[in-house]
Formats: C-alpha cells, structure tokens, sequence
C-alpha cells in the first residue's frame, strides 16, 4: 500500500430505544410510528454520540462520517448538516465529511450554501457526498423516485455551477431554474471540498463518479461487488480522463476491537444482530420505490436483499460484507488485505454498531486510536521507506 | 398462469408512433371502438371478445405499460393524449368510441374534453383521475405490490389463472416494477387530476359511468362525483364486482355494447 492511510468514524446515530412489540413492524422505517420516539431519550443519545464523534477525532481518527436518513429509528440525522455543524467547534483536527444529504431532496442552491458554511466554519475540513439515497427516502420525501436520478444530477450539476463560476448566474434545467444563482459564502477549499459519490452499487452512479472524477464509496454491497466497483470505476474514470486516487475509494468496515477475538465477538454480535435485523429492516417495497431502480437491478436485489434487510446470520454477515471483529492484530490484517484487495488506503470505520452501549464503543475507539490506527501507519509508512530506498 | 391472457381473436400490430414502437390489439369489425386499459393488463382482454361482434374493437397497449415500449419522457397525462392523437390518425381513426377503464379512464376523459369532435361516445369504466378522500383507495403506491391483485376483484377465481404460480415469480415481479415507475412519472406528486374538473363540462358527447359496487380501489361513490361535472352522463352500477368489473360481469360488457350500439 502506497501513501498513507485513512480512518474515517461513521456514525448512524440510531434511535434504539425501539418499542417491545417493534418486531410486529415489519419495517423500522417509513412507517414505522414515530410515536414511539421520546425526545428526552433523543437528547441524551444526542448527548451521547456527539460526544463519541468527538473522542474519535481524540483518539487519532482522521475524520468524521455522518450522513441522512428520514422516517427512520435508523438514524437521528434526518438534517446531517446539522450534526455537523455542532461538532465543528469541538472536533479539532479530523475532516467532518457530511456523506451526505441527497442534493435532490433539497434545493441545490441551499445545499452549496450550507456545504459553503460547514466548509468555511471548520476553515476547509469539510468533506461531502451526493448520494441519491435509500428507496425509504423517496417514501418520506415529496420527490419523484421516477425522475430522481435526473434530477440528482441536475442538482449536482447546479452545485457544481456554484462552486467553480463567478455568480451571478443563470440555469435553466429541466427540474430547477435559477436567474441569479449567486450563493454567499463560498467553500474555504478551492474549487471545491473533495466529492464523493455513495451508492450500492447501481451502474448508473458509477458512471456518473466516473465522468465527474468524484470519488465513490459503495455502501452495503457484498466484498466481491465492492471489488468489481472499484474495478469498474477505475476504468470507467480513465476513459473520462480522471486518475482515481487510492483515498477516493473509502471501504466501508463495520469493525469492533477488544483483547481477544471471542470477547470481541461476545460484546459486538448482539449489536450486530440488532443492525442487521431491527435497525436495518425494511420491506423490499420501500427499498425500491417504482422507477427507482432498473428492472434488472430490481431482480438482482431481490436476492440479496434477504441477506441484508432484517435477517441475521453472523457467519453469513461475516462472509459476505466487511466485517472485522476481532483483536487489534486481527483487525489490522484484515483492513490491511481489504484495502490491498480494493487499491485503497481508506477506511470508513462502523465503529458505533446497532444499539451498542456508550462504554464499548469508547472501547472500541480507544483501540482503534492506540492499536489499530498507529500500526497500520507505521507499516504504511515503513513500506514507503522501503519503497523509496 | 394458466390462461390466454390475450385471445387468439385479436390481432397484433405494431405501429411506429412519433418513434415509439406500439403495439395494438385488434378484433371485429364495424364501427371503431378504442378500450384505453387500466394500470395494469396482465389480466388480459378477454372480457372484450363480444364486442367484437358489432365493432372493430381497437386495444392499443399504453406506452411503459404491456407490450409496449418505454418511453421515460412521457411524465405527464397530456403526453398520452398526444400519443393517442399520432396513434388515431395513423390508424385512420377520425370518430370513435371511446372506452377508458380506471387510468385509461382519466386518459379517455382527457383526451375527450380536448378532442370531443372525434368521440362518438364516451364510457368511463371505475375511472381514476378524481381526488378521493378515503385512503388507500386510488393511490395504488400504497399498496404493498403483492396486495394489489386481491384489491382488484370481488371474486378472486376471476384473476387467479392470470397470476404467477409463485407469488415471488421475478419475471412477473420485475414487469410489474417495470410499469410502476411508467406509472410514478404519470401521477407520483398527484395520484390525481387536479385541473380535469375545471374542464368537464366539455364532455358534450352521450357518457356513461360503469362501476363495481364492490370497487376497493376507486370507490363507486365517485360516480356521482363524475357524473356532477358531466353535462349528460349515465350510471350503470354492477353488484357483486369489484375493480374490474369488466372481467367480472358480463352484463357490465353487455351494457356498454348496448350504449354504443
């Protein structure tokens, strides 16, 4: 491996104080009551994972991930900007990547202004994404799940427009017009905060990371498509003329550190299993909303997703997706042959697994940040020693 | 599936519509008598053979849904009455009869309120494209797909041999999907007309409003709401049917040839 290396801490911010009878539902989104959420248990898991965000930035992460969710127990981050925007005073070095709000479901002048602020309030730390977002999204949002892949890249395209022109100026599309698109402030970093595209892995968005030179970071795709993405990607870029760096292709690892690897898989599996089966568990109707996907997507996610939405298996779990449970020496030799795998040096750690107490998951970075985080560059940094000489 | 979803009576041919490849149904013959389908038309056509006796009855499969292609920059109702208007004058169509069941039913009164010279007469079949105040009748995205089916009929048997045997069939699931996101660009923001009220009382042309009193989708209450903005409208309810009245009733079939006869 090549360059340094880079950890990212992702926090989903779950709502985990699910009803007894929440398995009744047969989705923990979308519809799911939102009677069931108390606000004074909001406020102190608010509390709570604010301030893991910012042990992470402590304890030697180099940034932190948050991202949007709506109707859900998933994830309190409906509005990510927000959350960002708290922390921003707090966390001192890490990068604050918003991955992010999906520049569809909201103006897309707004969204550069925002992204704008967070950039030049944390003095150019911020990192975005565009993602199109879950099926769910389109059963919560006003938006055509039909057109929203045109419409996606519309906004992107405005944003874009935003960022690298001189305004005022003007835009004409087929789903936004603007005549004086002039957004104050501007982002801090020139052009623009680095980009990244995040999907599961539809055809559609790598082509479009690839003709923007954006980054992609494929989220819930099994270890063997993650590979093929990046394959794809890489190719798909070069034909656009843009070189993928190694740092562009984040893989997402759902990971959990402890003294041993059968402690490690005592205290995270049951976390695990609520991810897998309370948190993430949809119907297959709200994950594809019509129009949403290709025909052909849509048959090839009907296997899967048994696999992923509301069914837990933690050896299939464990074969399937990028999972590291384990000691810290464990850890690192899987991330390190994950990454040499993939061609990246970057990795987005799901450190703050399911319903997972706040002791284990300060555990698990305190781990990260003496063990896992400082070998790996070491070794990094002692092969490009080598490699130098 | 065990049936002819599509009796060997009917003809295929496929004409070149604006660039859009199109496939129409065709049977009989005597007057023309064009039956815009619903939502959906996997359950076939069969309930139109008698019609045939007396007319040259014209099916014509809507672009996105059935055997017809796609074409992703239809978003709108008006897109399918200009479709329609390249589809009649290709066939030579210049008056006709004009029968729309459920979607097909919002597209015929949209195309007759713009166009009422060429239409003859006009039945609308449990047609959608009102505002309805109960939920979830007429807005099909509330309905889990593999739900809808049941919600279509009083008497189940009526469907049944149309039907996959497996109920995860994915060729049927993934045609399905297909044709809701055909139908997300026709009505995701408004599962309904807002602006056809406002023109109704252009239907000048004898109507007729059939429903299922058993309707679950669209409930029969609306034909008065209909027959409220229709200058001279008939309505004709049948017992014991449910959406598809049509494929459930042939006195209703009965009834419409006795209309247009």
């Amino acid at each position: 491996m090549d360059g340094t290396v880079r950890f990212d801490f992702m926090h989903f911010m779950p709502y985990v104080h699910l009803p007894e009878n929440h398995k009744d539902y047969k989705s923990t989104w979308v519809d799911f009551p939102n009677k069931y959420y108390d606000p004074k248990k909001g406020h102190a898991l608010y509390q709570r994972y604010l301030s893991e965000l910012v042990i992470a930035d402590q304890v030697g992460f180099d940034a932190v991930v948050v991202n949007e969710h709506h109707n859900t127990a998933y994830s309190m981050m409906a509005a990510p900007n927000l959350i960002a925007a708290a922390v921003i005073p707090q966390i001192k070095n890490a990068k604050i990547c918003v991955w992010g709000t999906p520049p569809n479901l909201e103006y897309p002048n707004r969204l550069a202004e925002e992204y704008a602020m967070l950039d030049v309030m944390s003095e150019g730390r911020l990192e975005v994404a565009f993602p199109l977002g879950t099926g769910m999204e389109y059963w919560a949002n006003p938006i055509n799940p039909a057109t929203a892949r045109d419409r996606h890249r519309e906004a992107i395209d405005i944003i874009l427009q935003a960022w690298t022109q001189d305004g005022p100026t003007t835009y004409y599309g087929d789903f936004y017009t603007y005549r004086y698109l002039n957004p104050w402030p501007r982002p801090y970093q020139k052009p623009y905060p680095p980009c990244y595209i995040v999907g599961t892995g539809s055809q559609e968005t790598i082509d479009l990371a690839a003709k923007l030179g954006f980054g992609y970071s494929s989220v819930f795709v099994t270890k063997q498509r993650a590979l093929e993405l990046n394959q794809n990607l890489r190719r798909l870029a070069a034909e656009h003329g843009h070189h993928i760096r190694p740092e562009q292709l984040p893989v997402q690892v759902i990971a959990y550190v402890a003294e041993t690897k059968e402690k490690a898989e005592q205290e995270a599996v049951e976390h695990l299993r609520y991810f897998f089966e309370d948190a993430l568990r949809t119907t297959p109707t709200f994950l594809a909303p019509p129009g949403y996907l290709s025909v052909a997507e849509l048959k090839k996610r009907a296997a899967l997703a048994d696999k992923l939405h509301g069914a837990f298996n933690f050896d299939n779990i464990n074969e399937s997706f990028f999972v590291a449970v384990g000691t810290a020496d464990q850890v690192v030799g899987q991330l390190e042959e994950w990454g040499e795998r993939l061609g990246t040096n970057h990795f987005n750690i799901l450190g703050a697994i399911g319903n997972m107490p706040h002791w284990k998951v300060v555990k698990n970075l305190n781990f990260f940040g003496q063990d896992v985080i400082p070998r790996m560059r070491g070794r990094a940094a002692a092969q490009r020693r080598v490699a130098a000489e | 599936m065990t049936a002819t979803a599509f009796p060997p009576q009917f003809k295929r041919e496929t004409h070149s519509v604006n660039g859009l490849n199109t496939t129409v149904l065709t049977a009989g013959s005597g007057p023309p008598l064009v039956f815009l389908h619903g939502a959906g038309i996997w359950h076939g056509v069969n309930f139109a053979l008698p019609w045939t006796e007396k007319f040259r009855v014209i099916i014509p499969f809507h672009p996105g849904l059935g055997e017809a292609d796609d074409d992703p920059a239809m978003t709108d109702i008006h897109d399918y009455v200009m479709h329609y208007l390249d589809l009649f004058d290709t066939l030579g169509l210049e008056k006709l009869n004009l029968v729309g069941f459920s979607l097909g039913g919002w597209l015929a009164a949209n195309f007759a309120v713009g166009h009422g010279h060429r239409v003859e007469r006009l039945v609308l079949v449990g047609p959608a494209g009102l505002r309805g105040k109960e939920r979830p009748k007429g807005d099909l995205f509330l309905l889990p797909p593999e739900k809808i089916p049941a919600m279509l009929v009083s008497n189940f048997d009526v469907i049944k041999p149309f039907l996959p045997d497996n109920p995860n069939d994915l060729d049927f699931m993934g045609a399905r999907y297909r044709e809701g996101g055909t139908l997300a660009r026709l009505w995701w923001e408004h599962p309904y007309d807002k602006k056809l009220p406002r023109y109704m009382h252009r239907l000048t042309m004898p109507t007729l409003l059939v429903w299922g009193d058993e309707d679950k989708l669209i409930p029969p209450a609306q034909a008065q709401i209909w027959q409220s903005f229709i200058p001279k409208a008939d309505i004709q309810i049948f017992k014991g049917a449910g959406h598809l009245v049509l494929d459930e009733k042939r006195e209703a079939v009965d009834a419409v040839q006795r209309f247009l006869s």
